[in-house]
């Protein structure tokens, strides 16, 4: 770890801690409606589906979790759940609940509501259309001991479970949210939860007013901050266009808004605005291969086109400090990162080496073929990733200086999926997905989960033959070893494995970028960089 | 007449029926489908069978003739079927967002009016040369303005740096300032042409020479003949407003983050939510025929020179 | 915005408004502007240059950047700053030509080749031909134009040419009503009743007489879609279905260069202004013949 990169992991920590201990000491001032300006409006608040960034940051607030994990120190905290106990080989969990605790609508957040809720999120419902939670591993069935205690039985261990049930995509919302059709919990005015905020108005894909519960008196117990929210309301606002975003937010007709991108940071802090990056501690913003596809399905053709990309040249071109160099697939505040920079260098020489190698030789064109075929290679832009559009035309310039043409496409959401499914029209692809927890590793490139690489037996039926049961055979033990020891040796061999296939390039640590008027005080951010706005309060 | 007004509503219902079957066969050629686009999202994780089971749910897979006659049948009972992205009836949707639409609209082309015979008036009236011609270009140059734009700027400028109107929460009115002057903008330059037209017209006639000898004041002259003749294109204009009425809605909508029909149906082509692309052709087509019907109808009432050749 | 249905129901309504032999009577507005027209021709022809021959004009290469010069204000070394890669801007609006008027030219092509020949069938033909064709035409208006296009890009997928191809079709109605409407008005004047008259057979009155007699105003009208076609190519690239990156097409320049706006406002400024300069020249000339043509 450079001393640089330590310093931001470290100073983020200190954003985390002071903004509590400030708050403290400044005695925070209740009331008031905090104007959150938000991207893209939500897609669905089912709470598996808090993964994306636009849901997650509406569940963070109206509901909360079995437990709490300290942005800090990563540690899992008591939440929702007093205590646990977790058996040997991690196939079975009991929680105790804390009493009095009661959803928005009144009825009580009791062992059969919890049990209900994982035993949706664990097996999904079919006939309600609700998917299995990706943080959910191997689950089997729930049991209500009694009122205030319930257990979780998993067919295989589940190691990753307790840290799951901190995250966003484990909200607990009541038995009536969950009695409705998948589709239906788009609507946010249906999500019943037992957050310090409640719903009370919606226009979709236009606003959304949150409110302050009076009576919320359970938040994570090793807050300073207890009892109601400071803010009376807040008002969040889809803004779609950037430049009125931060416009907004500069003009002062904002409070706080999500998504600053890294050329807009100097304008905001020269204006003595505030300026949050949070990391996502999970897998870097990364360029993938597909391998089924004949041009990359070469490990030395992967490898030189790894080669080939400057890291630094886009950093520096496009990016800030909040975005450190990449040094693994994972970022360096993960669980069980294991830096990889050997493996990660520069070197466009080496490149044309390994392509020659491979036998691309440069054409008339100066582009490389190899037996009529041209390397050329295709991808789409990530609309959610930072910059995506702009890092991709950097590597394209890169990779062109080797004799490899990169087309970035453009389309619609429709053909983009669609295409993005098939390894033949998209060889790469961009692909980032934050979790604290080493899970987040097999979510990421397992087949039947995320599936970046495409292998046969995932959500595409595209893939003609390629799959890599190496790389699964070490997921599938992130996943389900319930020794820590022997879990972190894996997550170290997957990105040592990911590397050395040179599946995946990873570019930058991603962060969340936030920015909020300089009144704007006690912002909190879970793990994975949502903020939370129940210790928030304006100094006005 | 009666014949007449019979053919000419017939007509009408066969144009929307015409609209909805061909807007129905051009969504149906779109690749992908608002399933896929929703559930294929990796944040959901879900499986090649669970979709396929989701996939079977939403009868998705069913043959298209059923489809058509499907649709058509619940449009025919005024049921708009359900937004596969927002995981709410379509009909809700509408309601939300048609009535900010139609407010957005109906102001912007009353702000296009007044505009317009402004400009009408100052190019003529105007104390110099050089100033009316000014005056008479500027609808050429408002033509000449990409709206989305003109919205970017409007926004830059008087919002954010000379901070006059606030974008984000304002007060109802406030939020209409500036996409009203931004839709206006478009609207008002061919209703100008149209009066610089007339007020050329009719400065040329002879009985314009005698009323002045007599003493008429100039400008009340032409006050009266010109918001005589401007009347008819007005109407006009305001019938194939509708349709156009959306793309300036789509832009507006999109760049002042203002909820209605315009930015429904953009989110609705990227995500191909098909019913409710369907639901807007259809309104919009409604609109289009019902407005245009309407003129036609009213033409031979208001411009008696028309009322001897019904339908020209 | 301003499209084809409000010029069209312009023409309409001025042709309802006026009697027809009104419309020559436009005295004293003529000599208006040459210095105007002037400038909207030399504009037109500078910017041609710069489609065929952009590299007299600009020596930066308009894909590759220099990393380390990104969104640079603008200086003698780039007159328009440089944008978020380093690539210098007035290189990219100068490239950025060939994209634009050519986009424009093969939309407004599509809508006078197939709209002008529905008019002209159904305005010779007339009867149950033109009942169906205008009843076509009416579905094409009905349905939003922003809507159609951005469909039929989805169907054919991204690119320039696709583009232009979905502009030009909602170009259709209003080229078949304006050229309909000029055969019916040609059709029924004296000299082609009397070459009917005089044993001219149909196709050859249509080609001798009609045709040529309605084409004027159908210039001038393709001069004013031309300037609409940018414009229209350039709104579906601000709604990201236009050309892709990193072609500098001029509505892709102003997409993106508004996510820039708080730091760098000249990446949005100047290609919007350099679209409006175009429209109105296009607008201008389009006048003159509409004019000259009267």
């Amino acid at each position: 770890m450079k001393p640089y990169r330590k310093l931001i992991a470290l100073s983020i920590g200190i954003l985390a801690a002071t903004v509590f201990t400030a708050s403290a000491a400044d005695s925070p001032v209740k009331g008031g409606t905090l104007v959150y300006l938000e991207q893209q409006s939500h897609t669905n608040l089912y709470p598996p589906a808090g993964g994306f960034y636009p849901n997650g940051g509406i569940l963070n607030q109206i509901t909360d979790k079995l437990t709490y994990q300290n942005p800090k120190t990563l540690e899992i905290e008591p939440w929702l759940a007093e205590s646990w106990q977790v058996n040997d080989d991690a196939t079975e969990y009991t929680f105790k609940l804390r009493s009095g605790v009661t959803f928005s609508d009144g009825t009580p957040v009791d062992a059969a509501a919890v049990a209900k809720n994982f035993d949706t999120f664990g097996l999904g419902n079919k006939g309600l259309k609700q998917p299995i939670s990706e943080v959910v591993n191997n689950y089997e069935r729930s049991e209500v001991i009694d009122p205030l205690t319930v257990k979780f039985h998993f067919k295989k261990p589940s190691p990753g479970f307790l840290q799951g049930t901190s995250v966003i995509g484990s909200g607990i919302v009541s038995l009536s949210t969950l009695a409705l059709p998948f589709e239906q919990l788009g609507d946010a005015t249906k999500i019943v939860g037992s957050g310090p905020f409640v719903v009370s108005q919606e226009t979709i894909g236009k606003s959304l007013d949150l409110k302050a519960r009076e009576d919320y008196n359970w938040g994570p117990a090793k807050l300073d901050h207890q009892g109601r929210a400071y803010l009376d309301e807040i008002k969040y606002v889809i803004t779609g266009e950037d430049g009125v975003r931060i416009g907004a937010l500069l003009a002062g007709q904002a409070d706080f808004i999500r998504q600053i991108q890294a050329y807009d940071e100097q304008q905001v802090e020269g204006q003595g605005f505030t300026l949050y990056a949070p990391g996502t501690r999970g897998v870097n913003n990364s360029i993938v291969f597909r391998a089924d596809n004949p041009l990359v399905s070469d490990v030395k053709v992967r490898k030189a086109l790894s080669l080939a990309v400057n890291r630094d040249e886009i950093i520096s071109t496009l990016f800030s400090k909040n975005y450190p160099k990449a040094t693994s697939i994972l970022s360096s505040a993960a669980l069980g990162y294991v830096p990889q920079t050997d493996k990660l260098g520069y070197d466009p020489e080496k490149a044309k080496a390994l392509l020659d190698e491979a036998g691309y030789k440069v054409g008339a064109d100066g582009v490389r073929e190899k037996d009529g075929q041209k390397l050329v290679l295709t991808s789409y832009a990530s609309l959610p990733q930072p910059q995506s559009q702009a890092v991709l035309q950097l590597i394209a310039q890169q990779w062109g200086k080797i004799g490899v043409t990169f087309n970035v496409l453009a389309g619609d959401a429709g053909t983009k999926i669609v295409d993005e499914l098939d390894p033949q029209k998209t060889p790469v692809a961009v692909a980032m997905v934050g979790r604290a927890d080493p899970d987040v590793v097999k979510s990421q490139y397992y087949p039947t989960l995320r599936n970046v690489l495409l292998q046969k037996g995932g959500t595409s039926d595209k893939v003609q033959t390629f799959a890599d049961e190496k790389l699964n055979a070490i997921l599938d033990e992130i996943a389900s070893q319930p020794d820590r020891e022997k879990r972190l040796k894996a997550v170290g061999e997957a990105q040592a494995y990911v590397l050395d296939q040179a599946y995946a390039v990873p570019i930058f640590e991603e962060p969340q970028a936030f920015a909020g008027a300089a009144y704007v005080k006690g912002i909190a951010f879970e793990a994975v960089g949502r903020p939370s706005f129940y210790s928030t309060w304006l100094d006005k | 007449m009666t014949r007449y007004v019979a053919g000419r509503i017939g007509q009408a219902v066969l144009v929307l029926w015409a609209a909805f079957t061909l807007s129905f066969i051009i969504l149906q050629a779109m690749p992908g489908d608002a399933v896929l686009i929703k559930f294929l999202n990796p944040e959901f994780g879900l499986s090649a069978d669970q979709i396929r089971e989701i996939r079977q749910a939403y009868a998705i897979d069913s043959g298209v003739l059923v489809q058509y006659a499907h649709t058509f049948a619940n449009f025919l009972q005024g049921d708009f079927g359900y937004s596969m992205q927002a995981g709410v009836p379509v009909s809700v949707q509408l309601a939300t967002n048609l009535p900010p639409t139609l407010r957005l609209a109906a102001l912007g082309f009353g702000a296009a009016v007044v505009l317009a015979v402004f400009i009408a008036f100052l190019s003529s009236i105007a104390p110099f040369a050089w100033l009316r011609n000014l005056v008479q270009s500027l609808p050429s140059l408002f033509i000449s303005v990409p709206v989305f734009w003109l919205a970017i700027m409007l926004i830059q400028i008087f919002s954010f740096r000379l901070k006059l109107v606030s974008v984000i929460n304002p007060g109802p009115w406030e939020s209409l300032i500036l996409p009203v002057a931004t839709l206006s903008v478009p609207i008002a330059a061919p209703l100008a042409q149209i009066l610089i037209r007339n007020i050329d017209e009719i400065r040329t006639r002879p009985f314009v020479g005698v009323a002045r000898a007599k003493g008429a004041g100039e400008l009340h002259l032409l006050w009266r003949h010109v918001a005589r003749n401007a009347l008819l294109p007005t109407l006009t204009i305001a019938g194939v407003l509708f349709g156009e009425l959306l793309a300036g809605a789509v832009v507006t909508e999109t760049v002042f983050g203002l909820n209605g029909i315009g930015g429904l149906t953009e989110k609705a082509v990227s995500n191909q939510d098909l019913s409710v692309l369907q639901a807007v052709v259809v309104i919009s087509a409604a609109a289009f025929v019902t407005i245009n019907l309407a003129v036609d109808l009213a033409y031979p009432f208001l411009d008696p020179r028309l009322r001897t050749r019904n339908g020209a | 915005m301003t499209s084809v249905d409000i010029l069209i129901a312009v023409d309409h309504a001025a042709g309802r408004s006026a009697p027809k032999g009104d419309r020559r009577n436009l005295s004293g507005r003529i000599l208006t502007f040459p210095f105007g027209l002037a400038l909207a021709w030399l504009v037109l022809a500078t910017v041609l240059l710069w489609a065929v021959a952009p590299q007299l004009f600009t020596a930066y290469d308009p894909l590759e950047g220099m990393p380390g010069g990104q969104l640079k204000a603008p200086s003698a070394a780039h007159i328009l700053g440089t944008d978020s890669l380093g690539r210098d801007l007035f290189a990219r609006i100068v490239h950025g030509a060939v994209h634009s008027l050519s986009g424009a030219v093969a939309a407004v092509g599509v809508g006078l080749v197939v709209g002008t020949a529905l008019g002209l069938l159904a305005g010779s033909v007339r009867g149950r031909v033109d009942a169906v064709l205008m009843r076509f035409v009416d579905v094409l208006l009905s349905i939003p134009t922003l809507l159609l296009s951005l469909s039929i890009i989805i169907i054919l997928g991204f690119g320039t040419l696709n583009a232009a191809i979905a502009v030009g079709a909602t170009a259709i109605a209003g080229f078949a009503r304006l050229m309909r409407s000029e055969v019916v008005r040609v059709r029924n004047a004296e000299f082609v009743e009397a070459a009917f008259g005089s044993g001219g057979t149909f196709g050859k009155v249509l080609w001798r007489h009609i045709l040529p007699n309605s084409l004027t105003s159908v210039v001038a009208y393709t001069a004013v879609q031309f300037g609409w076609a940018i414009l229209q190519i350039s709104t579906l690239g601000f709604l990201g279905y236009g050309a892709p990156p990193p072609t500098p097409e001029w509505g892709l320049l102003i997409a993106e260069g508004r996510n820039y706006l708080a730091t760098a406002w000249w990446l949005t400024a100047a290609p919007g202004l350099i679209v409006v300069a175009v429209v109105l020249s296009a607008n201008r000339i389009s006048q003159s013949i509409g004019r000259a043509a009267r």
